[in-house]
């Protein structure tokens, strides 16, 4: 490893490490607009100047495209750099605006910081001012080209990092401009990274544009949880109002971006609609009344029909913290477990998937980036953990292939084959490859158990399908026999119940054959992982109890920040299942049906109000502090005004309180004094034989704590019955998928209104031969006559997906919930043109 | 007359036909060396006659090609500079319109020396006829054998297509090129990695100006020596095509021997400066050099002896300014040619050239300031810590400016206006 | 291909094939944009898209590089497109004096086109005909060693060829 003295301090950095990024190491912060390290360095703005004294590079050259070298010695406060970077700083300031007392950049700015820095305060150049025209970029960034340094990082990012096209460099010399070809919506789900990336404040995030200075924010770390992968983020406050949210770097995932839904999906925590007073049936009441009405009869229930008449259910946007109390809570009051999973398949592929990673397979988001290969199955990296796309794509630039296969149309914003595979037959073709790939040699080096494993794979039959594609087939093929750092990443959403298990399986094998293989499982919720860890050894699930309500035996139902009807296939039945409780309490903040039909709402704080725990679909333990105290935010309880001119001494709208304080409350109340015990949230954790020690509140690192065991099960390979047949092709039938998309189907984003200006249509993919044997076409309204009633749902045709499978993008929008049952087949025969 | 070897079958008002160009000698080289020599062979008698790029860096050809990485992908190719936009140059125009096998040959042998399959011919837009010239050639070529497919029936194949320009500077520069041709942004793009191991496509890529290319059958046919004997210094072989443009009578293209003294270009070669007319200075390489005054006018027209006067010959283009000429206009103009051809990449370049005009248009205009002639000097230091040569090069006029004119530019700040002005 | 479709066919066969032969689309980018532009009259934003579809590129990568270069017009331009060189020799040989006298007969400013649609006159940097200085290309064919005299002449030509075409008067 190379050694480099930088302003008389010596370090060693491992080779290929740039001298700016050596001497961020120390401390030293060497002043640069263009150079991002995620995007690599480019030398354009010139600002990063240091002045080489020993070594092969002498006098004045760009830290940032040097890689440090033995010998080398650099000072970063050499008069002749200095004075070159106060030359840039003034050339960078030459056309741009002063209007910092209006640009929302203004205090977190970098510009501002190295005008300052660089002690450049007076104006020499007479000449005028160049000016640009802005354009319209959509719901979410404003432009201010006038701002522009042209340090070339946004249109950098968005078409090299990110591989979007619709963004750019136009114009040369002096009126270099970024921009699209003409005014739209940007196209990139990735779009706001601008705001965070751009040194000076030409994009701008527009639900906080000319909302607040960014001195008078509260900040603090937060996360994302509007899906599994956690990304990090800094959410931004002030006047009871969650204003912005940031990215911020973690080592793990391997970047300090974030996708447009957890940037912009915030909006919920604020939301005009949001329920935010207790209610005892039509009435409000204090929060201490709802809680002590709630708990007084659940006793009732509890006293009059038994512990068993008591249902509670979480979902996995509950916090690790509301999960562990609700398990507790359910434990001291001697209730049935609680369930955290609607649907019972779901339940079964994420507990599956939780209880086979470990550390032998397991990878982060970063070093999916690094792979050489990923093989992605059942999944939809871009519609159902955003960042992952980008991984993916940045695995994609090093020099790996990446293969998807999965039954929905693929986005991927990343050269890629593609092969569209039916959720029936994902474990064949997938097996298949795997089995087809294996060179003769390996196939006997691996252990006897392997090996038999290796011959119980599928063979040819799963091909079949993909005939006509060889090409892609042999190039899969290729990928993988070449591969020395393959990935697996693994859906749960659309796939078997045996699909993530034999993924683990099949990481495994290719590891003792490679000597390395990541296993990434995409999980569908925040805390999937949680709930997967906290649901319990029983068999029984949310279906059986809606028949128990049914049959009248479960008589109270508690929704713990959960909405069954999200996830339930029939809302009909659901509906009239809850209609013969006799208790119906929930808690939450998002403006869910059951809130309306509830006997006690209990509203509870948001991730941004209180501190709170998940954990990521790698099993990693993040947490988030609270960046204010909630209330109805100034702007709506003022209308508009301000200052307030109300004042009081209580906070307006601030009577709620995180969900795991107002389940022990409960408990406390239900059990009596002294009769409730309330184990510890971490010990659950800590049960199993293998958990590793959870980390306790003083040790907190940065970048999470990763909580897998070292080896899971030991029974390797349970090859069972049933994984590797096909569907009878016999069944004039669709399978209906419904599925994520980037916008407007997650809980907690659609609820926000700059989400919601993205409008688009609720629509559903089917396969263009399925289509045109039906007699159907592009953008034509079907109707499918179904249990519960018509479902009505304008149609997309799709060349590469899936046959035999309808992909509906759970829009937030549609009432898709016509089903009798979790499979949700459609018979060709129900479905008609309207 | 000197000896004329790029220029022998320069005719007036005529292209010299594939015929001529072989009575003279031409595709001798290219059965010379086709299927016997090796390419290594090739680049080692190139580099032995020690050619220097005639695109303006002077960068030893043979070297080049031999940085293309033994082992390096394939398929390579190769790239011919005729952009040729820097201001008073036309040398390739005349080239093209003189003998265009030459340059064919020359790239032919390029091709073969470095293993490449591919070469385009980079061409201009005030060049069309000169693009259409090359296009017609190439079919003439293919057809008798000398492009194309199993060259002379050996199993070496290469194909050359004209590619044209849309038209900027800083498309000459040899990366940016090489992004152009491929259809991107003509950003210049810093090496390392170089063209010749990461160029087109990123594959290795060799970039010649088409004078260069010319040279080639010529070194190959009559060897090193004799090449190196044509030239009247020791260090810079060969002749050079020397274009003379502004206050002269007889403005044109020469090809004289290297070595020849500026004196002799202007004085014997263009004519002499038009009656009344006294030499004041000249850019003895193009725009992107210093000014020369009268003191040098002695001095051998090759890359060493500029040098040692801290000159460059750059594309040997010699501007020529008499005494009623002013020169701070001139370098006001050149400035803001550079200004206007920034690629827009780097903060130097595209911010700190329009500001450099700004201050010339105001001393050009009597609203200079004292202070503005340390704020030049230093602004021009800044600009060579640009990303590509182009701002050194602009640099170099206005810098040479206040070496040798700093006089005449305090006397625009002291009267007001422009002396040279009525 | 909804706009490439309003190409001639001829014409779109010839660009497909061109494309078709080059190593990537995109490396035909500015050959296809001087082809439209010349049927077109200057790249419109239809042009813009046939053009984009032609090279599987989007109208922002192709905008990329037509507002790039000197010699694509993204703006409507007349029928003929004047390029006067400003650079520093034509500058000594008067280029000046020249282009005003171009301007005032032609009753525009300098970027403008004329009110009859035939005219339109840009700045060009050293066209490389420093040996003919002063010089300028009309519709890319040169003219050097001008005066006002071979100026004048050479638009009367214009105006004349453009008269005696069908359909103008
Ligand atoms: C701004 C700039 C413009 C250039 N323009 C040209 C040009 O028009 N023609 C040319 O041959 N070389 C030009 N060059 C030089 C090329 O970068 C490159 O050195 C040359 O083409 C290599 O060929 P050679 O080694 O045969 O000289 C230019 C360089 C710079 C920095
Ligand atoms: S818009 Fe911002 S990020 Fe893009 S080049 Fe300008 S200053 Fe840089
Ligand atoms: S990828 Fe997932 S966790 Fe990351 S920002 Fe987007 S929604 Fe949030
Ligand atoms: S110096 Fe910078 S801006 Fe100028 S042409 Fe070179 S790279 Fe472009
Ligand atoms: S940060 Fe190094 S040149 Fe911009």
């Amino acid at each position: 490893m190379p050694r480099i003295i930088i302003d008389g301090l010596e370090i060693e950095v491992p080779q290929g490490t740039k001298v700016i990024d050596a001497a961020e190491r120390l401390g030293i912060m060497i002043p640069r607009f263009c150079y991002l390290k995620s995007l690599g360095a480019v030398g354009a703005c010139r600002m990063c100047a240091v002045t080489f004294l020993q070594g092969p590079f002498k006098g004045v050259q760009m830290s940032c495209m040097i890689d440090v070298q033995d010998g080398m010695s650099v000072s970063t406060t050499h008069e002749e750099a200095v004075a070159f970077r106060k030359q840039v700083i003034e050339w960078l300031m030459l056309n741009h605006p002063h209007d910092c007392p209006v640009c929302d950049e203004g205090g977190q700015c970098l510009l501002q910081d190295e005008t300052v820095s660089g002690g450049h305060g007076i104006r020499r150049y007479r000449g005028k001012k160049r000016t640009y025209r802005n354009q319209y970029l959509g719901v979410f960034i404003a432009h201010e080209m006038n701002r522009c340094i042209h340090c070339y990082r946004c249109s950098r990012f968005y078409q090299e990092y990110c591989g979007y096209r619709d963004l750019g460099v136009l114009q040369m010399a002096d009126r270099v401009y970024f921009g699209r070809f003409e005014d739209g919506q940007l196209e990139s789900p990735f779009s706001g990274n601008l705001v965070d990336l751009c040194p000076t404040g030409v994009y701008t995030d527009i639900p906080a544009r000319h909302k607040v200075r960014s001195w008078d924010l509260n900040r603090s770390p937060s996360l994302c949880i509007h899906c599994s992968l956690g990304c990090n983020t800094v959410a931004n406050a002030r006047h009871r109002t969650v204003w912005r949210v940031e990215g911020r770097f973690n080592e793990a995932l391997g970047s300090e971006f974030i996708c447009d839904r957890g940037r912009f999906g915030f909006g919920h925590t604020n939301h005009p609609i949001r329920p935010r007073r207790a209610k005892e049936g039509s009435s409000f009441v204090s929060l201490k009344d709802a809680m002590k009405s709630a708990a007084e009869k659940l006793r009732h229930i509890h006293a009059t029909f038994g512990a068993q008449a008591i249902a509670c259910l979480g979902s996995a946007r509950n916090s690790l913290e509301t999960q562990t109390t609700l398990r507790s809570f359910c434990e001291g009051l001697r209730l049935p477990e609680p369930h955290f999973f609607v649907n019972p398949h779901v339940k079964k592929k994420v507990c599956g998937a939780v209880a086979r990673l470990d550390e032998r397979v397991a990878v982060s988001l970063n070093q999916v980036a690094h792979a050489d290969f990923v093989l992605a199955v059942g999944t939809d990296p871009l519609n159902e953990a955003p960042m992952l796309a980008l991984a993916m794509r940045q695995a994609q630039r090093q020099g790996a292939s990446l293969v998807v296969l999965d039954p929905r149309p693929s986005f991927l914003p990343a050269p890629h084959v593609h092969m569209g595979v039916a959720p029936e037959a994902l474990n064949g073709v997938l097996g298949g490859l795997v089995r087809k790939a294996m060179e003769p040699g390996e196939r006997e080096n691996t252990a006897l158990r392997s090996r038999g494993f290796l011959q119980s794979l599928p063979g040819e039959p799963f091909f079949r399908a993909f005939s006509d594609e060889q090409e892609k087939v042999d190039a899969v093929l290729s990928g993988l026999k070449k591969s020395r750092n393959p990935v697996l990443v693994c859906g749960t959403e659309v796939v078997r119940e045996s699909t993530p298990s034999l993924c683990a399986d099949l990481a495994l094998l290719l590891k003792e054959v490679k000597g390395r293989c990541g296993l990434f499982y995409v999980l569908p919720g925040a805390n999937a992982f949680g709930s997967a860890l906290l649901s319990g050894s029983g068999e029984s699930t949310f279906l059986d109890v809606i028949q128990s309500m049914e049959r009248g035996f479960t008589k109270a139902l508690v929704l713990v920040e959960s909405d069954p009807f999200v996830h339930f296939p029939h809302q009909e039945r659901l509906r009239e299942a809850m209609k013969k409780l006799e208790l119906l309490v929930v808690l939450d903040h998002l403006p869910s049906l059951p809130v309306q039909t509830s006997q006690v709402f209990l509203p509870t704080s948001t991730l941004f109000e209180v501190d709170s725990t998940f954990i990521s679909q790698e099993g990693r333990v993040q947490w988030s502090r609270a960046v204010h105290e909630g209330g109805i935010p100034m702007e709506q309880w003022t209308g508009g005004t301000h200052p307030p001119r109300v004042h009081s001494t209580v906070i307006p709208g601030r009577d709620f309180r995180a969900c795991g304080e107002i389940l022990k409350e409960m408990a406390r109340i239900v059990g009596g004094k002294g009769k409730v015990f309330l184990p510890d949230p971490w010990s659950f954790l800590e049960r199993g034989p293998s958990a590793p020690e959870a980390p306790s509140r003083g040790n907190r690192p940065a970048d999470g704590k990763r909580l897998i065991p070292r080896e899971s099960s030991p029974e390797l390979f349970p090859l069972q019955e049933g994984h590797f047949t096909l569907r009878e092709e016999t069944e004039h039938a669709f399978e209906l998928l419904v599925v994520e998309a980037v916008f407007g189907t997650e809980e907690l984003s659609a609820h926000s209104p700059a989400m919601e200006k993205w409008e688009w249509e609720p629509h559903m993919w089917m396969h263009e031969q399925d289509a045109f044997e039906l007699g159907f076409s592009q953008d034509e309204v079907i109707g499918m006559d179904l249990d519960g009633g018509t479902l009505e749902v304008k149609l997309k045709v799709c060349p590469a997906m899936a046959r035999g499978v309808l992909v509906l993008p759970r829009h937030h929008r549609l009432q898709w919930q016509k089903f009798s049952d979790f499979s949700m087949r459609v018979p060709h025969d129900c479905m008609r043109k309207s | 007359m000197c000896p004329q070897v790029l220029f022998s079958n320069r005719k007036p008002g005529r292209i010299a036909t594939m015929e001529e160009y072989r009575q003279s000698g031409g595709y001798k080289a290219l059965s010379l060396v086709v299927g016997k020599w090796t390419g290594k062979d090739v680049c080692a008698e190139v580099q032995k006659a020690n050619l220097r790029g005639r695109g303006g860096a002077g960068f030893p050809t043979g070297l080049k090609w031999l940085g293309v990485p033994q082992e390096g992908a394939y398929p390579r190719y190769i790239a011919a500079n005729c952009d040729e936009m820097e201001p008073g140059t036309f040398k390739d125009r005349i080239l093209v319109h003189a003998d265009p096998h030459m340059i064919l040959e020359g790239m032919v042998l390029s091709a073969y020396a470095t293993g490449a399959e591919k070469g385009f011919i980079f061409v201009r837009p005030s060049y069309e006829s000169g693009a259409r010239i090359l296009e017609r050639e190439i079919q003439r070529a293919r057809d008798a054998g000398y492009l194309g497919r199993n060259i002379l029936g050996t199993d070496f194949s290469f194909h050359i297509v004209v590619h044209r320009s849309g038209g900027r500077y800083i498309c000459g520069e040899a990366t940016a090129l090489l992004n152009a041709l491929q259809g991107n942004r003509p950003n210049p793009i810093r090496p390392p990695p170089y063209p010749t191991v990461k160029g087109l496509w990123g594959r290795p890529t060799v970039v010649n100006n088409i004078e260069t290319m010319a040279n080639v059958p010529h070194i190959l046919r009559n060897g090193a020596e004799w090449y190196q004997g044509l030239s009247r210094s020791s260090g810079s072989p060969g002749t050079k095509l020397f274009c003379v443009s502004g206050r002269v009578n007889r403005p044109g293209c020469f090809e004289l021997p290297m070595g020849t003294t500026l004196r002799e270009i202007i004085e014997e070669h263009a004519g002499g400066l038009p009656p009344g007319c006294q030499f004041k200075a000249c850019l003895p390489g193009g725009a992107s050099t210093r000014f020369l005054t009268s003191e040098h006018l002695d001095v051998a027209m090759d890359f060493e002896s500029l040098a040692a006067i801290g000159h460059r010959m750059g594309t040997a283009a010699i501007i020529v300014f008499d005494h009623k000429t002013c020169l701070v206009e001139v370098t006001l103009n050149l400035t803001r040619f550079f200004a206007r051809e920034s690629c827009g990449w780097c903060t130097p370049c595209r911010e700190g050239l329009p500001y450099l005009g700004d201050l010339l248009r105001r001393i050009e205009a009597g609203e200079g300031e004292e202070e503005f002639i340390p704020m030049i000097r230093t602004m021009c230091g800044h600009l060579w810590n640009a990303y590509c040569a182009l701002a050194p090069g602009a640099a170099s006029p206005v810098e040479s400016l206040l070496t040798n004119f700093e006089d005449e530019v305090r006397e625009h700040i002291r009267q007001r206006k422009c002396p040279c002005k009525a | 291909m909804a706009y490439a479709d309003l190409l001639p066919g001829e014409m779109r066969r010839k660009l497909a094939q061109k494309i078709a032969e080059s190593e990537t689309a995109r490396e035909q980018a500015i050959d296809v944009m001087t082809i439209l532009q010349g049927h077109f009259g200057y790249m419109s934003d239809e042009a813009m898209l046939a053009a984009s579809e032609l090279l599987a590129m989007t109208p922002l990568e192709l905008e990329e590089l037509a507002t790039f270069y000197n010699f694509i017009y993204r703006q409507p331009v007349g029928e003929h497109v004047i390029h006067v060189c400003d650079s520093a020799i034509c500058w000594m040989h008067g280029h000046e004096s020249l282009l005003d006298h171009l301007l005032s007969r032609l009753e525009i400013r300098l970027g403008e086109t004329t009110e009859d649609g035939l005219f339109t006159v840009l700045p060009v940097c050293c066209l490389g005909y420093c040996d003919h200085a002063p010089a300028m290309l009309v519709d890319r064919r040169i003219h050097g060693e001008l005066t006002r005299e071979k100026i004048d002449r050479i638009l009367t030509k214009l105006i004349e060829e453009s008269h005696s075409l069908p359909g103008r008067k």
